[in-house]
């Protein structure tokens, strides 16, 4: 009983003494910590959908678009924060120069806020934003992902599909549309 | 006479023009569509091995041939990869984008994993970031 006793205060002291080790990784790097939604298959998707976006005719033709970006459903089981995906679309087709966006509805309390504000009397008058100067958007960006899980015993498999589509909101039609698939398979 | 060897010489010369738009290198300082600047490409592989570059492990697998034309303003890339190994290979890559002057046109790209059958090809295609990004190198690293 008192050897037993002796073990387990060693262990205990040996567990408190385990040094913890912290290194920087590479942000972009391929992470496979788990099988869930991560930081490798958001940057592969926002990637791919900005990249093929960019070729989309009412792109490629040089006229600057103005795009607002609408919601992205997450239709799958996990929690996904997909106005993180959103926002990396947004700023990979920023950098690209070919498309300008227009506030969003999460960001339009902001933006009519702002706007009140220059109109008090703190501001002068002359250099204050004046309401109704606000550009529409043209094209509304939204999506979907989803995902299909299948668990056997020692092998676990996640199929994320994710959807994106370019709206363009005078007429309704559907200017440019893609897909990009992720398979991920976990085995014991 | 003298009719007679023009037409000749003038079919001569439109033959060779022909042959030598066959090679593919109808544009100086590209080879098959990408950019290759001042350094000397007579060939694919030539080509593979002036884009290629291999990063942490080492990887089996090879593209055997890149391919480039442009969409719009932006230069657009098929590269074959091969795997002529018996076993699955997983890899990753990226594309390194240049600039004209040689710097780098946008921030480095996410590494991409994939996996490749045994005997197998699979072709990745891409597009580039901006219109500045006219010049590129194909990363690859090993996931095993």
């Amino acid at each position: 009983m008192k050897n037993l006793l002796v073990l387990v205060a060693v262990a205990l002291i040996a567990a408190g003494c385990a040094k913890e080790k912290t290194a920087y990784g590479d942000a972009r790097g391929v992470e496979t910590v788990t099988n869930q939604f991560g930081s490798t298959d958001l940057q592969l998707i926002a990637e791919t959908m900005a990249r093929s976006m960019q070729q989309a005719s009412v792109i490629a033709s040089g006229n600057l678009p103005i795009v607002t970006v609408q919601e992205v459903k997450n239709k799958t089981s996990e929690y996904i924060d997909t106005r993180s995906i959103t926002d990396s679309i947004r700023a990979e087709l920023q950098k690209g120069g070919r498309v300008r966006f227009a506030v969003d509805a999460p960001g339009m309390t902001q933006q009519i806020d702002e706007v009140k504000r220059q109109q008090s009397e703190y501001y002068a008058k002359e250099a204050a934003v004046e309401k109704g100067q606000m550009v529409g958007a043209q094209y509304r960006m939204e999506g979907n992902i989803t995902s299909i899980v299948k668990e056997v015993k020692n092998t676990k498999d996640v199929y994320y599909k994710f959807n994106l589509q370019l709206w363009n909101i005078r007429n309704g039609l559907l200017e440019w549309s893609d897909e990009k698939e992720i398979r991920k398979t976990t085995t014991r | 006479m003298k009719t007679r060897l023009i037409l000749a010489a003038l079919a001569g010369t439109m033959l060779i023009a022909g042959c030598a738009t066959k090679k593919g290198f109808e544009q100086p300082g590209y080879a098959f569509g990408c950019p290759i600047g001042d350094q000397k490409v007579g060939s694919m592989d030539d080509l593979v091995k002036a884009k290629t570059a291999m990063e942490g492990h080492r990887t089996t697998i090879q593209p055997t041939e890149i391919r480039c034309t442009k969409a719009g303003e932006l230069l657009k890339i098929d590269a074959n990869l091969n795997n002529d190994s018996s076993s699955v290979k997983r890899i990753a890559y990226k594309f390194r984008w240049m600039d004209r002057e040689g710097m780098r046109a946008s921030e480095e790209e996410s590494w991409k994993p994939l996996m490749l059958y045994n005997n197998s090809n699979m072709m990745v295609s891409t597009v580039a970031p901006n219109a500045k990004a006219v010049d590129f190198r194909l990363i690859l690293m090993s996931q095993e």
